[in-house]
């Protein structure tokens, strides 16, 4: 045997001590090397949310928006200052006598960032886009109030429902009726139509024995009966369906439905091009928020080139940016290569991937640079807008961390300049050192009382702001006659939704339980936030009238456990209040609503914690008793959030129906005086939370966000909190 | 060896396709739907139907197929795919990206993180096992001891948090939240390197102390050789085994990031997506995620038997 070296024993030290030294060094070395050294933006903002999609048609989340408003220009902004309109990208607007017709004038000589002028045709384009169901926007029914918006939304519904329509495959007769008249419709479209996609394989029918079978599905289908046997008698019709079932067949279909919208849109929908610069929109009923809707993100024009993808020549692409991409001809659809068709939906698939830097081409103030995904984004100013002094800051960097308390600590350490939406748990304290600053510079201090006001001392700041915003906690009353499981509902009645509402001290909650100061709330239109709606007042904390309401409904303690009986003796059932466990607000406002309500009423609370799936899933079956809600305004109409308590509403979690409201809110929207409109609509609200109480409200919510107004103004303190980032500017130096 | 590696590598493919299939049943399982989105409107339930279809949301079994298909590179191969070779599919919850961009993006971030976390943890660990070795009982294992202690019972929010609050606000040494400079990979690195260090160093401790009292390390000290020889060079060879064969998980398990660590330093890496991917149920997202991650698991241990093969010959040649 030989004697080892002392060579290998060495070797042995390299790799297991100095292995990891050296390779930490050359770690070291490669990020020193690759590190990005970039100045830094002129401001950073940072928040907990990332931005999901620039998309502004797809858009549902103030971030996005936020920045929507940065990239593209709608056609009118609001005045942040008290939420007025102004024009934006129409220099002019009017209204006629009717208040249904709305007259557009464009901005002349505003630009996209490529340079191409901004028409009236992109606007028309946008909005085909937002109410396509293809889009699949969250925001497509707000503009459903445009004549025939609602009817083009349905007919391309209908279009695609029949394309996918198999009346051999359904099974419960319901369905098979259905499909069998949508596929009824397809082949009558597909008939009559002049320019019918030539793919398809039309040799298998033979014309009279089709017709005759037609007959028999059309008579089965209008008298109602023996679908079935008449379905197994019409071999030509499923042939048929198995011919246009072919991919190739399909794709053809799919792409010459497509075709045919465009014609649809401008020919059904009062949306009207008289001129590059002149947009004229008409109305179903007048709608004094519809300009309004304007200003909202998901109205903000795209351009098409950009969003389609097209692939054009140098010298197209040269007129396209000279006169506007509706001067040039249209590419083909597969020159078009952001777009396609779905042969099994039919449906037309976007691609998204131009909503990022170098392919996002906007109309607004600032240009997108860069963005990675989940870590920070950079805009700066647009060479092509039209307004280049209203424009603050010439770099903004937009930062995502997402844990709350990382976050303050870098707006602490100065790597932020503004921090929106501030969720650690030390935002109590922050707030208590504001509240002792306030105090200092005494009663009713404004934002800029607080930028010129003495240094803050120690245990002091004024860098935090608590900004009553346009939505509403609250809690749902199931208001269903009987409950998932079949019992009877003691809130179907509406006394004892009002003695629950009125056993409910919102102010302790409010102080002890979220502790940020909210306005507490006995309505749901957070008050002051609409020009010229008052508020009216809903009802305040009353134990004594809670009891009295609750035995006025029947529910009284009648021997003497301390817990309410009905006429028959039984005892009120215990009361399940489901809350989401994502965040702990919830679970303490629960918790101080379970002592109170025990407390003033008697009635033993159970408390459900869910994860918000399964929460939502229970909320929309109604497998609850009472549970927590949450509700933002959008725009600045009291309907925003009255339309909550409409029956057919989508957003009805609570299962209320009352035809007085419902005709309430019709009468209201087909109110062409806007003043009584307002005050009807201050009724209606007065009715449903001094009587109706389909839900309580427990506060007004707020936005707390961080900045020095010292440093930085421009930052809206409205409750419609939609910022405007060119809006914001470094103060100007100020002498002490 | 050779054939050890080619088991190994064969086992791949079934070891990813046991972890796909588990995970698209747990998956599928979660309720709710990506498309839907929290505090948000909904589009009408034709439209949700329609984009579940589109997505094949609404048939498991084809999206488990196609999914795979075009995961594997396998639809690529065949020509029923034009995309990229291995393509994750479109996250469903951001839409303007793919999962194989959100990866690029941010797996070496990930990456780059975890190995110097790794390597921090590898010079504590073992600086700190061989000091408590060479003098058991003395304070310098006392203190080795609260080290480990402190790395493995204290969860990483706790030890994250007071990194941050000593080195980023107080001593304002480092920046608090970021990434892209060295400074900005300091904090997070020690954060995460914590727990692997104290694992480590007990490891190399226990070992080093067995050898120390092993018979050829008697007969070395017998030889006249100097303690310090001995202990760096022929007892911590043996003592490093454990510890080898503990790096490769460990490493992987560093490198596909640490949900923790990368939220609270605000480090753009991939191992916020196991959290929150789940939490929308972003199943393109998830599966892409675990996928790339049991791959590197398994492609880590490979490399570790290699290793151990070159450390130590009597495991090469069996």
């Amino acid at each position: 045997m030989r004697a080892r070296s002392s060579r290998d024993y060495t070797c042995g030290v390299v790799k297991g001590l100095l292995l990891p030294l050296v390779f930490l060094v050359l770690v070291i070395a490669v990020l020193i090397s690759t590190g990005d050294r970039r100045p830094r933006a002129d401001i950073v903002i940072a928040g907990e949310n990332e931005v999901f999609t620039l998309d502004p048609q797809r858009m549902s989340y103030l971030a996005d928006m936020r920045l929507a408003y940065a990239l593209y220009e709608g056609l009118l902004r609001w005045n942040i200052e008290d939420f007025t309109l102004e024009p934006a990208a129409a220099s002019d607007w009017s209204v006629d006598s009717t208040g249904r017709r709305f007259q557009f004038q464009l901005r002349p000589g505003a630009r996209w960032s490529d340079g191409a002028p901004v028409t009236a045709q992109d606007f028309a384009w946008s909005w085909m886009r937002l109410l396509l169901p293809d889009t699949a926007a969250d925001y497509s029914n707000l503009f459903f109030v445009i004549d025939g918006a609602q009817s083009f939304w349905d007919w391309r519904q209908a279009q695609l429902a029949a394309f996918v329509a198999d009346p051999w495959q359904a099974t419960d007769p319901d369905t098979r009726t259905r499909s069998t008249r949508a596929f009824l419709d397809r082949l009558s479209t597909l008939a009559e139509a002049s320019d019918r996609p030539t793919d398809i394989n039309w040799a298998v029918m033979d014309p009279g024995a089709l017709a005759e079978e037609h007959a028999a599905l059309e008579q089965a289908l209008s008298s109602g009966e023996n679908l079935s046997d008449v379905l197994d008698n019409s071999p030509i019709h499923r042939s048929l369906l198995a011919a246009l079932d072919e991919p190739v067949s399909r794709q053809a279909e799919a792409r010459w439905m497509w075709e045919q919208v465009e014609d649809r849109f401008a020919s059904d929908v009062g949306i009207t091009v008289e001129g590059p610069d002149q947009l004229v929109v008409e109305l179903e009923q007048p709608v004094p928020y519809f300009p309004d809707l304007l200003a909202f993100a998901p109205a903000s024009p795209v351009y098409r080139p950009a969003v389609e993808d097209w692939a054009v020549d140098a010298d197209t692409r040269q007129a396209i940016i000279e006169s506007g991409w509706n001067t040039v001809p249209r590419p083909s659809f597969d020159q078009r290569r952001g777009i396609d068709v779905s042969a099994d939906t039919g449906r037309l698939i976007q691609s998204h991937r131009w909503a990022r830097p170098g392919t996002l081409i906007g109309n607004g103030p600032y240009q997108l640079d860069e963005w990675r995904y989940k870590r920070d984004m950079r805009l700066s100013r647009s060479d092509t807008y039209h307004d280049p002094g209203m424009v603050g800051f010439d770099t903004i960097e937009i930062r995502s961390i997402p844990d709350p308390n990382t976050a303050v600590l870098s707006y602490l350490t100065g790597e932020v300049d503004w921090l929106t939406g501030v969720a650690a748990d030390c935002r109590v304290d922050l707030l208590a050192q504001k509240a002792r600053y306030e105090k200092r510079l005494g009663e009713g201090v404004d934002v800029e009382q607080l930028a010129t006001g003495p240094v803050p001392g120690d245990e002091e700041r004024r860098d935090i702001h608590a900004i009553p915003v346009f939505g509403t906690d609250f809690f749902s009353f199931n208001c269903r006659p009987q409950l998932a499981d079949g019992r009877p509902n003691p809130f179907a009645d509406p006394a004892v939704r009002r003695a629950f509402a009125q056993a409910c001290d919102k102010e302790s909650i409010v102080r002890n339980v979220t502790r940020l100061g909210e306005p507490v709330a006995s309505t749901l239109v957070p008050p002051g936030s609409i020009p010229g709606y008052i508020s009216p007042s809903g009802l305040g904390f009353d134990p004594d009238q809670a009891r009295a309401q609750l035995a006025e409904a029947g529910w009284f303690d009648r021997d003497g456990d301390g817990r309410p009986e009905n006429t028959d003796g039984v005892e009120f059932p215990d009361v399940e209040v489901l809350y989401t466990t994502g965040s702990p607000r919830f679970a303490r406002m629960a918790v101080e609503l379970r002592d109170q309500w025990q407390r003033h009423l008697g009635v033993p609370i159970v408390l459900l914690g869910q994860d918000t799936k399964f929460f939502k899933d229970d909320l929309r079956k109604g497998n609850f008793m009472v549970a927590r809600g949450r509700w933002y305004g959008d725009y600045g109409d009291p309907t925003t959030f009255l339309e909550l308590c409409r029956s057919s509403d989508g957003n009805n979690d609570r299962g209320f129906s009352n035809p007085d409201v419902d005709a309430a809110l019709d009468a209201a929207a087909a109110e062409t005086d806007p003043a009584k409109r307002l005050r009807d609509l201050s009724e209606l609200e007065a009715m449903l939370f001094q009587q109706e109480m389909p839900l309580m409200p427990v506060c007004q919510l707020v936005d707390i966000t961080m900045y020095d107004p010292a440093r930085l103004t421009g930052v809206t303190h409205h409750p419609r909190l939609t910022h405007y980032l060119w809006n914001l500017q470094p103060r100007a130096e100020v002498q002490p | 060896m050779t054939r050890l590696v080619l088991r190994r590598l064969l086992q791949l493919p079934l070891i990813l396709l046991a972890v796909y299939t588990l995970t698209f049943v747990l998956v599928w399982l979660i309720p709710g739907s990506p498309l839907e989105k929290s505090e948000a409107r909904q589009p009408p339930p034709e439209v949700v139907e329609a984009m579940q279809q589109q997505y094949q949301l609404d048939n498991p079994w084809s999206f488990y197929w196609d999914y795979l298909g075009n995961a594997t590179g396998v639809s690529w191969v065949m020509g029923d795919h034009s995309g990229p070779v291995f393509d994750l599919g479109p996250s469903l919850r951001h839409e303007n990206w793919t999962v194989n961009e959100i990866l690029a993006a941010q797996l070496p971030v990930s990456m780059t993180l975890g190995l110097l976390a790794m390597a921090m943890a590898c010079l504590i660990g073992i600086t700190t096992g061989v000091l408590a070795a060479a003098r058991p009982g003395s304070w310098l294992d006392l203190l080795s001891l609260l080290i480990a202690l402190i790395g493995i019972s204290l969860p990483a929010f706790v030890t994250g948090t007071a990194l941050l609050l000593v080195g980023g606000l107080w001593l304002d040494w480092f920046p608090v939240s970021g990434w892209g400079q060295p400074q900005h990979m300091v904090l997070p690195a020690l954060a995460l390197s914590l727990p692997f260090a104290a694992y480590i160093g007990r490891l190399t401790r226990a070992g080093m102390l067995e050898q120390m009292a092993s018979d050829h390390v008697r007969t070395l000290r017998a030889a006249g050789l100097p303690e310090r020889t001995i202990l760096l060079r022929h007892a911590l060879r043996n003592a490093f085994l454990p510890v080898l064969s503990y790096l490769g998980p460990a490493t992987a398990a560093a490198m596909t990031g640490s949900f923790v660590i990368e939220r609270v330093f605000a480090v753009p890496g991939v191992g916020n997506h196991f959290i929150e991917a789940v939490l929308s149920k972003d199943i393109t997202l998830i599966m892409g995620v675990v996928l790339v991650y049991s791959a590197l698991l398994v492609l880590f241990n490979l490399v570790v038997d290699f290793l151990y093969g070159w450390f130590d010959p009597r495991i090469r040649l069996a």
